[in-house]
């Protein structure tokens, strides 16, 4: 009795659903049906992804992460760029990597200068211009050419690389920008909560020697790459774009909202404004139009017995496409909700089972309280906003097979999370689930009447639609549950 | 009497110098007003003063009530489509369009407000977001195609000769610096009336408005509902200027870009929107110039820098120092009087 009453709000609404999908699938044929929720707990696989991360870091932390869409596309671009055009990759991410080392020098620098005001902004112009000639003619048209089919343009990995001299230069530089820029946020209150000096130490050095080693391995690296085969390479790349997704989180969250706890509405004015850089990041190296990517063998393994007839017989053909219901249902997408279904486990393990998640949940409940017991609640924050951009990092690449890369997708799954977690409750995992699937559901529900055409009894001829009604009419789920709950199904928070 | 004089004075300078601003142009160049660099300078003014309409609008919202709207874009669109719409369409005279406008702005901006509303902070922002992405996604849809133009969006709105800013520059010049005139005193007269001053209670802390007995939510529908007409009215202007209305007048960007304006200029001061609009404007015109398509990148970073460390802009950052020097300036008065 007591658990009904707990979850009171949850039964009544498994019940509306239930309801409402007797009444949608109602008058459909088992074929089709089947097919339409195998593709909507697909999409609410990938919608699950983006929004649990939205989701954990606005409970424990209150910030409201808009570029976490973007986070979404980096991984897919990470990713995909990881499986074709790896150079890309090898080239570029030194860079970033000695940047990052020059900036890390900040607690340091703090120990020895504290610059005034407006040197602070001398330092930034200086290092501004720093980074600019360091990255001057930077040959990244010719790096990214190999990748985009689309153009077809390829230039020969010999052509595109710069020697490694001005490559070692460009990394030199690289790092000067970054400790000159981080000798202007040096503060004495860095100082004053800074890890200890050889720890500093040993970072910095640490991510230099990684640089020059990423960067003295790109030949050997990048045909390491491109000859293992496709699936391995495809696991390899979830697991590039995650790692990718983590740190630029990590260093969202360390860098830009950390100084900003005390102000925040700034934050994420701070958050919105980095869709916009990402956005413009991703059109300038990789140009407006999208790409579609390789489904790895294991899901595209042609034979003449495909579609397989079965999931058992499928692990032996590896088919593109299964029967299911009685319908071939495309294997790659089965995949997409292994995926969403083992982070689902994962997410729970480790809320659940460990004691980094422990914390968690005693932060989403009253932080201020986590921290006088003793546990540095900073760095569980910057952890827990790199595990929900690594999770959307990784969504993005297994989703890019699926629904190709695009500049659009940043904003298409910021989108589809806001409205998940709107319905499902912010800060609330089981909320995450339901809205992801209700969302899913919907959106494969309305893509497939309005392509099929809706017509009511009063209608001479059915009304059909683009996509994008379907798209756009998932808001109106939203509307609903804003109406009657504005605080989600799940939500306690207001 | 020569107190409110000398407050005013920079207002009515400003004034004076945006009137006498295309005719100085033409006199120093030595163009007619409707050729070269006169011509192109107005039309970069006249894109200033609608920006800096709409940043204002923004700014009733995040500067005096403490809304803070992700979805702004979408009163800016509605207004902009609703005008092309009407008179391409509808054949509907220019006056009248601008009414119903008005009147679809109102109930819009009245629909968004009261189901968005009903939540707080960063969940209004996503929530408005959201609605304004939707708005996005259907104007872009090819199913009203014959309407919005798609993705081309909506080219050939015929506008009256006499205002038609393909022929008769100037004047739409000044019907631009006109309208911006008469939105920043309708707009300083709502917020020095009694509902501003309760917006500014809701700013500072809604609860305490509320427990002095005032109706939140209604104050801050209404506020909505102004921004929203004001915003559609600027959007109205540029569908005008523009002679068309496209997908891009809903799209985030332009919410970001009104941001970007009130946090250049100071939210929450009246005329700092509306300076920022035309720091905004230039910068980006010179940027462009300068750096090519990779501005709007360069763009985004000094936002973000904004954000991080100029948080109060232009005008607000002024308004602090000015006091500061004040202060200093008394000091130091009043020791060598001693």
């Amino acid at each position: 009795m007591a658990w009904i009453n707990q979850n009171r709000n949850a039964l009544i609404s498994a019940v509306i659903v239930v309801i409402v999908l007797a009444l949608m699938f109602n008058g459909m044929s088992p074929q089709t049906a089947s097919s339409v929720i195998l593709s909507g707990i697909t999409l609410a696989a990938l919608y699950f992804l983006v929004a649990s991360g939205v989701s954990l870091i606005f409970g424990l932390m209150d910030v409201l992460n808009f570029a976490h869409g973007s986070l979404f596309m980096i991984g897919a671009y990470a990713g995909w760029t990881y499986y074709t055009n790896p150079r890309l990759l090898f080239n570029t991410g030194s860079l970033l990597l000695a940047l990052v080392a020059g900036f890390a020098l900040s607690p340091l620098l703090a120990r020895f200068i504290v610059l005034p005001r407006w040197a602070r902004w001398l330092a930034f112009l200086i290092a501004f211009v720093i980074a600019i000639f360091s990255v001057r003619d930077f040959p990244i048209d010719k790096l990214v050419a190999m990748g985009m089919t689309m153009t077809g343009k390829v230039i020969p990995t010999a052509e595109a690389q710069e020697p490694m001299t001005t490559m070692l230069m460009r990394l030199a530089g690289a790092f000067l920008a970054g400790a000159v820029a981080s000798a202007g946020i040096a503060t004495r209150s860095a100082e004053r909560r800074a890890a200890p000096m050889q720890q500093t130490i040993a970072l910095v050095i640490g991510m230099i020697v990684a640089a020059v080693i990423i960067l003295l391995a790109r030949e050997p690296g990048e045909q390491f790459i491109l000859q293992t085969d496709s699936n391995w390479r495809f696991l390899m790349a979830m697991v590039a774009g995650a790692l990718t997704g983590g740190a630029i989180g990590a260093l969202m969250e360390w860098g830009l909202i950390r100084p900003l706890y005390s102000r925040p509405i700034y934050q994420i004015l701070l958050t919105l404004g980095l869709t916009f850089v990402f956005d413009q990041v991703v059109r300038f190296v990789w140009g407006p139009a999208g790409a579609f990517m390789e489904i790895p063998k294991w899901f595209n393994t042609p034979s003449k017995d495909c579609p397989s007839d079965n999931l058992w017989v499928w692990f032996a053909q590896n088919c593109d496409s299964v029967f299911i219901g009685g319908r071939p249902f495309p294997s790659y997408r089965l995949f997409i909700i292994l995926v969403g279904i083992l982070m689902l486990i994962v997410i729970a393990l480790l809320l659940q089972r460990t004691r980094f998640g422990m914390i968690i949940r005693a932060g989403v409940q009253d932080s201020e309280m986590v921290e006088a017991l003793g546990i540095n609640v900073r760095r569980v924050f910057t952890l827990v906003f790199a595990i929900g951009a690594a999770l959307a990092g990784l969504g993005g690449v297994v989703a890019a097979p699926f629904l190709g890369v695009y500049p659009g997708m940043a904003m298409e799954f910021l989108l589809q999370a806001f409205i998940v977690v709107v319905i499902g409750g912010l800060g609330s995992i089981p909320g995450a689930v339901a809205g992801a699937l209700l969302v899913g559901l919907a959106r494969a529900y309305g893509d497939n009447i309005v392509l099929a055409g809706i017509q009511l009894p009063w209608m001479k001829d059915a009304i059909s639609g683009s996509p994008a009604i379907a798209r756009a009419s998932t808001v109106l789920i939203m509307a609903i549950v804003l109406f009657l709950k504005p605080t989600g199904i799940f939500g306690k928070k207001d | 009497m020569t107190k409110s004089i000398r407050d005013h004075l920079p207002y009515l300078l400003l004034l004076a110098a945006l009137v006498v601003l295309p005719f100085a142009i033409s006199f120093l160049t030595g163009e007619p007003l409707n050729k070269g660099i006169a011509l192109f300078s107005q039309g970069l003014m006249i894109q200033v003063f609608i920006l800096a309409v709409f940043a204002l609008s923004y700014d009733i919202l995040m500067g005096h009530t403490g809304i803070l709207s992700f979805g702004h874009a979408l009163f800016f669109g509605t207004g902009a489509y609703a005008l092309g719409i009407l008179v391409k369409y509808a054949h509907w005279s220019l006056p009248v369009a601008i009414l119903a406008i008005i009147v679809i702005a109102a109930l819009e901006s009245f629909v968004i407000g009261i189901l968005s509303l009903r939540v707080h902070g960063v969940y209004f922002a996503m929530v408005t977001l959201a609605f304004a992405t939707v708005a996005f996604i259907l104007v872009e849809a090819t199913d009203f195609k014959q309407w919005t133009g798609a993705e081309d969006g909506l080219h050939g709105i015929p506008v009256p000769d006499a205002i038609n800013p393909a022929i008769h520059r100037t004047e739409f010049y000044f019907l631009a610096l006109a309208f911006a005139v008469a939105i920043f005193l309708l707009v300083k007269l709502f917020v020095d009336s009694p509902s501003g001053r309760v917006w500014a209670a809701i700013r500072e802390n809604e609860a305490r408005a509320t427990s002095i007995g005032f109706n939140t939510l209604a104050f801050k529908v209404q506020a909505t509902i102004i921004s929203g007409i004001i915003a559609a009215l600027a959007g109205a202007l540029n569908a005008m200027w523009n002679l068309s209305a496209t997908p891009q007048t809903m799209e985030v960007g332009t919410t970001i870009n009104a941001l970007l304006m009130t946090i250049i200029g100071g939210s929450g001061t009246i005329i700092g929107p509306m300076l920022g609009a035309g720091v905004l404007q230039l910068l980006g015109y010179f940027l462009n110039l300068w750096l090519g398509s990779i501005w709007q990148l360069v763009f985004g970073l000094i936002y973000i820098l904004l954000v991080l460390f100029v948080p109060y802009g232009i005008v607000g950052t002024w308004r602090v120092k000015q006091l500061d020097w004040r202060a200093a300036w008394r000091a130091r008065f009043a020791r060598v009087s001693k």
